[in-house]
């Protein structure tokens, strides 16, 4: 019996980081699918979500957490919009490259300045680490509680903005062709703004989350981009969904895996699954081979 | 003067793991972001040889041989992969080797690293002074230039570019551009290998704090600001960069200064290399081209 | 030379191509024609190995070459042009002619350090001819620009003369006149003729029925997907269901 529950802890253990995986996913693949670059910055999303909530709860502010959260999403929203007004919009039509390598300049930017502020310490919000209560044997504290929550939450807005609203459609078409979407009379830039507040509130959200279970760092967003990156491209570039599951699969799969290696490797399980993952699709080897 | 000649010396390393990147982004179209991890496994084949009492002169092919051939094992599956991802997956190949340096205590020593590497001894010479080092990094500089300048200007370098500009069209043309792409991505890896090992033979201590991120994208910064897929460029690049990062310790702060200082220097960095790619994305030194 | 018997190609639920069976046995140029969409770019793509066959095989000098890899077929001497020209961008005119010709000993990394004085003397030979493809082109003064810096109708005729180069047994030409201005087009039209006396066999798609008549000595037709007629050019010109096939559109 006991074994059992050792087991189904795990388990739960994996989808909490899946949880929180699958959010940061779905932020990332949200740009790339309708952008078609790869954010290389999210990470500093991910990781200025969690210290403007610490920002606010701090004096001299000292909010309590429910209302710090606000001005904390609000502010990382902002960041990503400035993020794309001031070095993504400009070289919007630049080759992939070019892309990926000014949004790696802007991580480490908004890394150090992070580290600047605050310092390489890790930090904590503060709350005391609570025993958790017990349910059919497994063990789960109030912050874990609220992972999975928010989580679901998140997707059941995200799943409305998307597939029930008129910016949700201008959104996928622009996912599916920008310059079609353009000249279709959608309003581009609405919904590119809307594509990076909702990409920051998503990071940000995860961000909170991941700080609250565990602590805060400047590199806590690059530390997950990569996991991030692989849930992306096990789903499917701009499919929601598909982040969504691979970030729960890379969850369940660290935590079970380090039943069975090293935990030194752990970070490594999220790498290794993307890869086999990629190379068992069919793939393209030569442009035009395979429609 | 001691600190003229210890920057030299780093640029001529950095001028070396950049050139050897450049085949590879700038010649091949390849982004590799992983590249680190060759620089690694020369540093690290090259340390633990000589401090296991083999020879210089057998460490450095070994450590070329070993970096080379992990570039050549690698790029097998991932040259499968087109461009992001393929980029992805060489990232992760560069922070899974940082996790194998730290967890196999009983190969590397972990997170402690390697100290004690000794100095390079060849021809019964060692090179234990600055001076010495200085002759001995830019010697294998001067060499890496002449020969991967060579190899860039050769009909084999131009079949690359044609990958670069254009798969399918070389293809048709007749170039095998999985191989083509392989290729070079050994080569780039066999040069980053030499880095290394002039690296860990110069501080003599490494630890896998060394190889991270930060490195890649460091001297991916060096290539692209100093114009990839040119000669010149990355040896530009390392320049100016080096230059940049190592003043800081000319300056004489008072220690809580120190503690600003160098995210204050990175963030300048990625400052730097958003606005290049916003202004001038070729780099320093441009493509030749001509222009109408 | 080029043999395609019972060829089909479907992507999802429409045939591109459908049961095409063309022989180009003994005819130095021909050509294929038919209205848009009717499947002429898929039957090249399809010869030259960037798709594979449903169906059916093609044969290239009596081997079979469907299904094989595209960098196979310049080995086996056929080499294509594309409708929008993909000349190497940000390589020059010379260099770009430079990559065609087939199994230079310099590509091959190992011979860079084993065969030099071979290579050189490749090198050397391959520029001579070079220079004097571009000097038959008019595009010599423009020898050290990068190729995005020609006009389109430069482009085409670059890549025309890079084709060239490789010694191909075969030339696909993908639409070589469209979108070029007249006085390019004459020295396209030139160009392919002068060639052809020197022995070069071409297989062109075209638009332009007055490059069609002046160059092909046969002519296919294709409507969606099916080769509707087959015969010298003035004769198709004439013929009824040719004729409802560009008009019913």
């Amino acid at each position: 019996m006991d074994s059992i529950s050792y087991y189904l802890q795990t388990v739960l253990n994996g989808i909490l980081a899946g949880c929180i995986y699958a959010l940061f996913a779905m932020g990332l693949t949200l740009i790339y699918g309708v952008l078609n670059f790869v954010n290389f910055a999210h990470g500093e999303l991910i990781m200025w979500g969690a210290y403007f909530l610490f920002l606010f709860m701090a004096e001299p502010f000292g909010l309590p957490l429910y209302v710090a959260v606000f001005p904390a999403l609000a502010l990382t929203g902002c960041l990503g919009l400035a993020m794309d007004y001031s070095v993504f919009r400009p070289i919007r039509r630049a080759n992939r490259l070019t892309l990926l390598i000014a949004a790696m300049g802007l991580s480490v930017f908004l890394r150090n300045a992070a580290q600047f502020f605050w310092g390489a310490e890790v930090r904590t919000y503060g709350f005391e680490v609570m025993a958790g209560t017990q349910f059919f044997g497994l063990y789960l504290t109030t912050q874990q509680f609220a992972i999975i929550g928010v989580t679901i939450l998140c997707v059941i807005a995200v799943y409305l903005l998307f597939f029930r609203s008129r910016l949700g459609k201008s959104m996928r078409a622009l996912s599916d062709n920008l310059d079609l979407a353009r000249i279709s009379g959608i309003d581009t830039k609405r919904a590119i703004r809307a594509a990076w507040v909702i990409s920051a509130v998503l990071a940000a959200i995860g961000g909170i989350l991941l700080a609250l279970d565990t602590n805060l760092h400047p590199e806590m967003g690059i530390a997950n981009l990569i996991k991030a990156f692989a849930a992306t491209l096990i789903g499917g570039v701009g499919n929601l969904w598909g982040a969504l599951l691979g970030g729960l699969l890379i969850g369940l799969a660290e935590n079970i895996g380090v039943l069975f290696i090293s935990p030194g490797y752990k970070d490594g399980i999220a790498f290794v699954i993307m890869v086999l993952i990629l190379l068992a699709r069919p793939y393209v080897i030569i442009g035009e081979r395979s429609d | 003067m001691d600190l003229l000649l210890h920057l030299l010396i780093v640029i001529a390393i950095y001028a070396i793991f950049a050139l050897s990147l450049n085949v590879e982004v700038g010649y091949t179209g390849l982004f590799n972001f992983g590249h680190v991890a060759f620089f690694a496994i020369g540093a690290y084949t090259s340390a633990l040889l000589t401090l296991a009492g083999v020879p210089f002169v057998w460490s450095l092919p070994a450590a070329l041989f070993m970096a080379g051939l992990c570039g050549f094992l690698l790029s097998i599956p991932a040259l499968k992969l087109q461009g992001d991802y393929f980029g992805i997956a060489t990232l992760g190949f560069g922070e899974i080797l940082r996790m194998i340096v730290n967890n196999e205590v009983w190969l590397t020593k972990g997170p402690m690293g390697l100290p004690g590497i000794p100095r390079p001894e060849l021809f019964s010479i060692v090179f234990d002074t600055l001076p010495r080092y200085l002759i001995l990094s830019s010697g294998f500089a001067l060499l890496t230039f002449a020969i991967l300048g060579f190899v860039v200007l050769s009909p084999f370098g131009r079949a690359l570019k044609a990958v670069r500009d254009d798969e399918t069209a070389a293809e048709i043309l007749g170039k095998n551009a999985y191989r083509f792409k392989i290729k070079s991505f050994a080569i780039g890896s066999v040069f980053a290998g030499l880095a290394g090992v002039l690296w860990a033979h110069y501080t003599t201590f490494i630890g896998p704090g060394d190889f991270t991120l930060t490195e890649t994208i460091l001297v991916l910064l060096i290539v692209v600001m100093g114009g990839k897929g040119t000669f010149l460029g990355p040896v530009v690049g390392a320049v100016v960069l080096i230059v940049f990062q190592e003043s800081v310790r000319f300056l004489r702060l008072p220690p809580e200064w120190t503690r600003l200082l160098g995210p204050l220097q990175q963030m300048i960095f990625g400052l730097l290399l958003v606005v290049l790619m916003v202004f001038r994305p070729e780099g320093i030194i441009r493509e030749k081209g001509g222009r109408r | 030379m080029i043999e395609i018997r019972n060829v089909t190609k479907a992507f999802g639920g429409t045939r591109a191509v459908s049961d095409c069976s063309i022989s180009l046995d003994g005819l130095t140029i021909s050509g294929l024609i038919g209205p848009n969409g009717s499947g002429k770019t898929t039957l090249f793509n399809l010869i030259t190995g960037l798709l594979k066959p449903d169906s059916g095989e093609i044969r290239f000098l009596g081997n079979r070459i469907d299904g094989r890899l595209p960098h196979e077929m310049a080995a086996l001497g056929l080499i294509r042009t594309f409708q929008l020209s993909r000349v190497f961008p940000r390589m020059t005119v010379l260099d770009n002619m430079l990559l065609a010709p087939q199994d230079q000993t310099g590509e091959s990394f190992l011979s860079l350090w084993t065969r030099l004085p071979r290579i050189r003397k490749e090198e050397s030979e391959n520029r001579e001819r070079a220079v004097e493809l571009l000097d038959l082109l008019g595009l010599t003064q423009l020898y050290d620009q990068f190729a995005e810096n020609l006009s389109y109708g430069q482009q085409k005729l670059l890549e025309l003369g890079r084709a060239l180069m490789a010694k191909p047994k075969m030339i696909l030409l993908d639409e070589p006149t469209a979108g070029i201005n007249p006085t390019l087009i004459r020295t396209m039209i030139e160009m392919i003729l002068a060639m052809r006396d020197r022995g070069q066999t071409f297989f062109i798609i075209e638009h332009n029925m007055d490059v069609v008549i002046e160059v092909c000595e046969k002519v296919f037709v294709l409507d969606h997907g099916e080769k509707i007629a087959e015969g010298r050019p003035e004769e198709i010109q004439k013929n009824p269901r040719v004729i409802e096939a560009y008009l019913g559109l």
